[in-house]
């Protein structure tokens, strides 16, 4: 496939069928991925997790709650062995239509040549589909109760499909019969499009994993509960979103959430010169080795989870702990104080544990910085008979700042996000009250106690809120420096 | 980082100079030492004889010095299943994501490509906007990627951060490289393969050593996405579990038959948990720094 400049020879009416023929296939290839389209549910004993695409790959996942059923002989193991193989059928026909409809971006030789391909992909599809059907009548003449059978939504869905894909192909087949005009030598694609074709399955991933989460939005306004589905009857508009700020309980926990992530998100940025200070201290020791020391260590905390940190501050601070066993066997007292269950002076204990774990790394993109300063200034500065201090804070600080307002913007645009993992480990009962952020609140209600619309509403807010900081921080930095931090 | 020769300080031998140095040096000494410390202390308890550890008396020095509890903790049956599950995500997520990364970056680079800066502003926006925990959570048990290995795996394939430190750098590298393979034939995938591949390895390390790190301290996808299967939890999540509940960590004892080999005290055990989780990290530290390092420039670079 050679980059050709060339535009494609292409009828107009066969673009607009291609365009409906490509969504055909597209959405396919998107509903093999998704358990909720599953055409192989034909039994409400099957897992609901199963997509249609895990159904043809892994047998024991398709019947992992049916195991008990297979083994009374209720139902029998062709049935399920014939279920798989069909929804494997029907992904290899998927498979076809999708290479047709990649040719079919080529040009008119690769777009005839392409068309067979979802001609094939669609009847052996349509041929899957009939295998689930017949295993359907299997589990219907089983006929128990243990195992009921029901025609799942997903069927219709991929019949629908697959009658798309084989009228559109054939009216594609049609038109390129009746375009006379002379076909190209060679098979060829051009470069924009093969490029494309090349980006497309990562840009599905990020579609996917990053823009379908917001679908999930639509939770916020429905009286859910876990395992439930959404529905008419349990629509609730904007009941969770009143409830936040009208109910006594849940607007108090709020506050006190976000009364908690400010406050430490201020804490943070108050000390956040900390690292340029560290930096600039360190490059003023003279010996290289005693620097280069300091960095190595300082610097790995950072890359130690937070479930380490906490492991590392049961070792030091609980009842059988290093600061109790230095007192009692080194000093001689008696002391047996477990620090870590108190709920007191919380955010300052926070900042210092982040500050432990991070300070000599923050510092490092300052240290380097301070490598990059044109010497000229020092000795321009010399000259002028400015002392080590001077020096230090009217010249290197001010080369410094611009990387530490970059740095702290972000964390001003950061403000509501100081992640769930620190004060997920270091919570217990003593301390909830001063130590629950809002991410690990969201955790908590959600995860923890199920309660997905209230969760999903509150999600919503801090999502919002901070796109409007972000944008808020990068205007600010754009009329400031004339550059802008996203 | 730090260069050669410190340019800019005269070394001045006033006594205000000479008590600063003092100072300063005497705080970072400190503070370097606060930083070691607590791993030094985690190893001595993990070494010294059983018994002085039960009963609290190690604190500085290390008495008794045996390695039995390492082997030991081949009985702690899940832990065992865990460290399974964090090593083999982390090489494979990272290599998955490192290759993804790449290629992505590579294809951004070309103006060729059709809607180029839409499809590359796309990815860079999901860096600052998320939708939020739970409706993540919920899109992964859509996708049956909760109780799912691959649930560790597929959605960090796309990490839209380490596409923009490989884009930009293969925009540094001279064009002309990559023009004249095109010319003589070869396609996109083979320029890829053969050209921005071995040249872009320093940037793929850097990638490469951040991502191992983020999968080895995985801890908040398990919690939140393993929670019905407890054969896959990461090795953080089961050392969150020991350290809370000392009961799961008897039962896991228990289970695994290590009674008899004298480890009654979950103390040790915990303290020698953590001391597995730590030791690689800290083996590969010094021979990765330099990656960590240019890994936070480049960052620097493009914020």
């Amino acid at each position: 496939m050679t980059p050709v400049k060339a535009e494609p020879v292409q009828s107009k009416t066969g673009g607009r069928l291609y365009i409906l023929h490509r969504v055909a296939i597209l959405l396919a290839c998107a509903a093999i991925f998704y358990p909720g389209f599953n055409p192989g549910r034909i039994t409400t004993q099957i897992n609901r997790n199963v997509s249609l695409f895990t159904a043809s790959i892994s047998y024991s996942s398709l019947v992992s709650n049916l195991e008990r059923a297979l083994l009374r002989g209720w139902v029998q193991k062709s049935t399920f062995v014939l279920l798989m193989l069909s929804s494997l059928v029907i992904v290899i026909g998927i498979i076809l239509c999708a290479v047709g409809g990649c040719m079919s971006v080529g040009n008119r030789r690769m777009q005839r040549a392409g068309l067979w391909f979802p001609l094939g992909g669609s009847v052996i599809m349509a041929g899957g589909l009939a295998g689930i059907y017949m295993a359907l009548v299997q589990i219907v003449y089983a006929n128990t109760e243990k195992v009921p059978a029901c025609m799942p939504m997903g069927f219709t869905l991929f019949a629908v499909l697959a009658a798309a894909i084989f009228f559109t192909t054939v009216l594609l087949i049609i038109a390129d019969r009746r375009n006379k005009t002379a076909l190209e030598e060679k098979m060829q694609m051009q470069e924009k499009y093969h490029l494309f074709l090349l980006l497309l399955p990562i840009l599905a991933l990020a579609f996917v994993f990053s823009y379908l989460p917001l679908w999930g939005w639509r939770y916020a306004f429905f009286d859910y509960k876990a395992g439930g589905e959404l529905t008419a009857a349990n629509f609730v508009g904007f009941k969770w979103f009143t409830i936040l700020f009208q109910n006594e309980t849940t607007r108090g926990d709020i506050l006190r959430v976000l009364r908690n992530t400010l406050a430490m998100s201020a804490l943070g940025i108050a000390t956040s010169w900390l690292p340029m200070a560290f930096a600039i201290f360190l490059t003023q020791v003279k010996s290289k080795r005693f620097r280069r020391f300091v960095q190595n260590f300082t610097t790995i905390p950072n890359f130690l989870g937070w479930v380490i940190i906490y492991a590392v501050a049961l070792a030091i601070f609980s009842t059988d702990g290093f600061i109790n066993n230095f007192i009692n066997n080194i000093l001689g007292g008696s002391a047996n104080t477990n620090y870590l269950m108190s709920g007191s002076h919380m955010w300052l204990k926070m900042l210092l544990w982040g500050m432990w774990k991070g300070l000599g790394w923050s510092a490092i993109i300052y240290i380097s910085s301070i490598t990059g300063i044109d010497p000229t200034l020092y000795e321009a500065a010399e000259v002028d008979g400015a002392n080590r201090f001077q020096k230090m804070w009217n010249v290197t600080v001010p080369c410094l700042l611009p990387t530490f307002f970059v740095l702290l913007l972000m964390s001003i645009a950061n403000v509501l996000s100081n992640g769930m993992e620190q004060y997920l480990v270091f919570s217990n009962p003593t301390n909830a009250n001063t130590l629950e952020v809002l991410d690990l609140y969201v955790y908590n209600l959600g995860i923890g106690n199920g309660q997905i619309p209230m969760s999903t509403a509150i999600g919503m807010f801090k999502s919002v809120i901070s796109v409007i900081l972000l944008f808020g921080a990068n205007t600010v930095s754009k009329k400031l420096r004339g550059e802008s931090i996203i | 980082m730090a260069k050669t020769k410190r340019t800019g300080i005269r070394r001045d031998n006033s006594v205000g100079d000479k008590v600063f140095n003092v100072v300063n040096i005497t705080f970072f000494t400190l503070f370097t030492l606060i930083c070691i410390f607590p791993f030094y202390y985690l190893l001595i308890n993990t070494i010294s004889n059983n018994d002085l550890v039960g009963k609290n008396l190690i604190t500085l020095v290390p008495k008794g010095i045996h390695f039995s509890n390492y082997v030991a903790l081949k009985d702690v049956a899940d832990f065992g299943n865990s460290v399974l599950v964090t090593v083999s995500r982390t090489i494979l997520g990272t290599t998955l994501m490192v290759l993804v990364s790449a290629f992505a970056g590579y294809l951004t680079t070309k103006h060729e490509l059709w809607h180029r800066s839409l499809w590359y502003r796309a990815l860079v926006i999901t860096m600052y906007f998320n939708a939020g925990m739970i409706p993540w959570y919920l899109n992964m048990a859509g996708l049956g990627l909760t109780d799912n290995y691959w649930g560790y795996i597929i959605p960090g394939l796309v990490a839209p951060y380490n596409i923009i430190l490989v884009k930009t750098y293969i925009e540094s590298i001279p064009p002309s490289l990559e023009e004249s393979a095109t010319i003589d034939g070869a396609s996109a995938m083979k320029v890829f393969t053969n050209i921005i591949l071995p040249l872009s390895k320093p940037i793929l390390a850097t990638i490469a050593v951040f991502g191992a790190v983020a999968n080895w301290n995985s801890l908040q996808d398990s919690l939140i996405l393993m929670s019905n299967s407890p054969q896959l939890y990461t090795m953080q999540h089961r050392l969150w579990m020991y350290l809370n509940t000392s009961s799961n960590l008897a039962a896991a004892m228990q289970s695994g038959g290590s009674v008899s080999s004298g480890m009654l005290n979950t103390k040790v055990i915990k303290y020698t948990i953590s001391m597995v989780t730590i030791i690689p990290i800290m083996l590969v530290y010094p021979f990765m720094q330099r990656y960590f390092e240019e890994g936070i420039m480049l960052g620097a670079v493009k914020g």
